[in-house]
């Protein structure tokens, strides 16, 4: 099997917070390659560094030390103006709670991310609902997030992070609302993406759910302290 | 960065953010409708009790009209002062030959306070006498007659121009006045003319009301008859344009220095003075309305700023999801900016609307209303423009602590 393409290299990444005059290591030299169509599940107990490591990989924080490749570039300390144009066009974000606006409709939660990527998209319409399409969700598009069920305002979460036509998606407790069986069907519309050439991360502590990722990254105290795929790579 | 493509979405979700909240906006937008409701209805007000005012001053001949008054030969004259005939009869008939830069010229004889009797009844009314030069100073309008013509100067008619007043004292079955006859110091003067009741309010009185109490005779009559010299009380003096006014005040000064010997027995006035004071009171009106207006506007600002600012700690989560997704520090900035330009513009149209209602009703109330305009459009223009930019201004603090807030933080809140 050839050598698949490096979208992440960190290492030795580092994120310190101050809390009054105390230091704390969220990350504390974090050494993690992510391959293009991985899939990969982020496990910890909370506190462990993990939501750190993903908002790191989210381009949502930046770190305090060590240094973090993106496609070949280093992006250990970039502006923030930057990291919002990162956000908006090579990564997408799914959340626990959804986080779709309340107030505006399907259609529309689906097509913001257009707006801040400033993507050239003649038919936002149209791609989103392609992106709707793909996530079963299409006739749902008038309609606002509170008259959806739970599991169906998480499908329209993943459009939402679908219509940049992302790198890498990053999911965080995606099924930690969800009862099992939509936990089922979410997992699986994970499971798909991967051969549309996305990578994904999803952070939890639910086992059932790491069962479905091929590689496992457990954290403790900001470590990584267990990688399924380091054992075999190194 | 798109600026356009940024101000057509921001006005557009500003738009929805406002019909969305309708309760809200309408309350935060109530400090600018009133605020530019009051600045707009006020300014409308007081331009048309100006424009009154101003009509007034152009009725008695305006910047254009000189006055001379007789006063004391300066001390270094005062030991031959009698060689000055003192203001004549001659003076008129010398500026009118003299000085052509003199439209018109009218001399005037005071009687003040006289009793009237027509049947046997008897009123109190002013008289003065005046030359033919006089209605076109003063653009006064005769209902029905003549004005003193030269010949009434000449022969020293007994004819009277009478005023709207001494009208509805006397003769008021009649419709037209003139043929009757009054007596006046047991000399009897046929009514020649009869002044249209002339009318200029200011702040709900007649301006004008001295005019309409006013009766005219010819002021060769007058002086032969209450005088018995041919001594004047004032002469009047107008000019075609305001720049002939230099030489004209010059020419006067040299003409009437020749008639009086050399004596500076007498001084030429200007309107000056009274324009300036005019220009005082409108400027006062302006500052102090202008403050009024500045402050409501500012407490209008401070309650915009005041919604928006909830309106962004309430929608902390949104802030961190818009961000989450893609939306820089600008864009979130614009957002709220925009909501907060929107809430003043509206507000502002709404007081333009309210304004229109304010002075349509103030023309009814107030007693000199007619000349209220309902549209002044250049109080509109800047009070749009002033509750625009205070909307602008007080939206920016808010709109900051909208874009500094840390997604990670924002995605976190509660």
């Amino acid at each position: 099997m050839n050598q698949a393409e490096e979208i992440f290299a960190l290492s030795g990444i580092r994120r310190t917070y101050q809390v009054g005059n105390e230091y704390v290591h969220a990350l504390d030299g974090v050494d993690l390659t992510i391959h293009d169509r991985e899939f990969i599940a982020v496990i910890g107990t909370s506190g462990s560094g993990k939501s750190t490591l993903m908002h790191t990989l989210g381009f949502m924080d930046s770190p305090t030390g060590g240094e973090m490749i993106f496609e070949g570039r280093d992006v250990s300390s970039i502006s923030r103006a930057e990291r919002a144009r990162l956000r908006a066009s090579r990564i997408g974000f799914v959340f626990q709670a959804f986080n779709l606006l309340p107030r505006l409709t399907v259609m529309d939660n689906v097509t913001l991310p257009l707006v801040y990527s400033r993507n050239k998209v003649k038919d936002k319409t149209a791609r989103a609902l392609k992106a709707l399409q793909r996530v079963g969700m299409e006739h749902r598009s008038t309609h606002t997030p509170n008259q959806l069920s739970g599991g169906e305002r998480q499908r329209v979460a993943i459009a939402r992070a679908l219509i940049n036509e992302p790198r890498l998606i990053l999911a965080d407790e995606p099924t930690g609302n969800l009862d099992s069986k939509n936990r089922g069907k979410i997992m699986d519309l994970f499971t798909s993406l991967l051969d549309e050439g996305i990578t994904l991360a999803v952070v939890t502590h639910d086992d059932e759910v790491a069962e479905y990722a091929e590689r496992r990254i457990r954290m403790q105290d900001g470590k990584i302290i267990e990688d399924t795929a380091g054992g075999a790579k190194q | 960065m798109n600026p356009i493509g940024d101000i057509i979405n921001g006005t557009t979700n500003g738009l929805a953010e406002v019909w969305t909240n309708k309760v809200r906006s309408l309350l935060s937008m109530s400090g600018i409708i009133l605020g530019v409701a009051a600045l707009v209805a006020m300014v409308g007000i007081v331009q048309g009790m100006l424009t009154n005012m101003r009509a007034s001053f152009e009725m008695s001949g305006g910047i254009l009209r000189l006055e001379v008054v007789p006063r004391d030969a300066p001390e270094s004259q005062r030991h031959i002062a009698g060689i000055s005939p003192g203001m004549t009869w001659r003076d008129i008939g010398a500026i009118q030959k003299a000085i052509p830069l003199a439209a018109f010229v009218t001399a005037e004889v005071d009687m003040r306070w006289e009793s009237f009797i027509v049947g046997g009844r008897r009123e109190f009314a002013f008289l003065r006498g005046v030359s033919p030069d006089f209605i076109d100073i003063y653009q006064r309008e005769l209902e029905y007659g003549r004005f003193i013509s030269d010949t009434d100067i000449a022969n020293k008619s007994p004819v009277i121009v009478i005023s709207s007043r001494v009208r509805d004292a006397f003769f008021r079955d009649e419709v037209n006045a003139v043929g009757q006859q009054i007596r006046i110091r047991n000399q009897i003067y046929t009514v020649i003319g009869q002044f249209a009741h002339m009318e200029a309010m200011v702040g709900g009185r007649n301006s004008l009301r001295w005019q309409n109490r006013m009766n005219y005779i010819p002021a060769t009559t007058a002086m032969a008859r209450y005088k018995g010299g041919d001594e004047v009380d004032k002469i009047e003096i107008m000019a075609r344009r305001v720049d002939d006014l230099p030489d004209l005040i010059e020419q006067v000064s040299n003409t009437l220095t020749q008639t009086h010997r050399g004596i500076q027995d007498f001084e030429i006035r200007t309107q000056e003075e009274q324009l300036q004071e005019m220009r005082k009171l409108e400027n006062s009106f302006t500052y102090s309305l202008g403050g009024i207006a500045a402050i409501s506007l500012l407490v209008g600002g401070i309650g915009i700023m005041n919604v928006m600012l909830a309106s962004v700690s309430e929608r902390i989560r949104e802030i961190g999801v818009r961000k989450a997704i893609g939306a820089r520090s600008y864009d979130i900035f614009i957002q709220f900016l925009s909501e907060a330009v929107v809430i003043s513009v509206l507000g502002g149209l709404i007081g333009l609307v309210a304004s229109v209602g304010l002075l349509s009703l103030a023309r009814d109330f107030i007693p000199d209303g007619e000349s209220i305009q309902t549209v002044p459009v250049n109080a509109m223009f800047y009070g749009f423009a002033f509750s625009t930019t205070i909307g602008l201004l007080s939206g920016i603090y808010p709109a900051l602590r909208a874009a500094r807030l840390d997604p990670i933080d924002a995605l976190r809140y509660e």
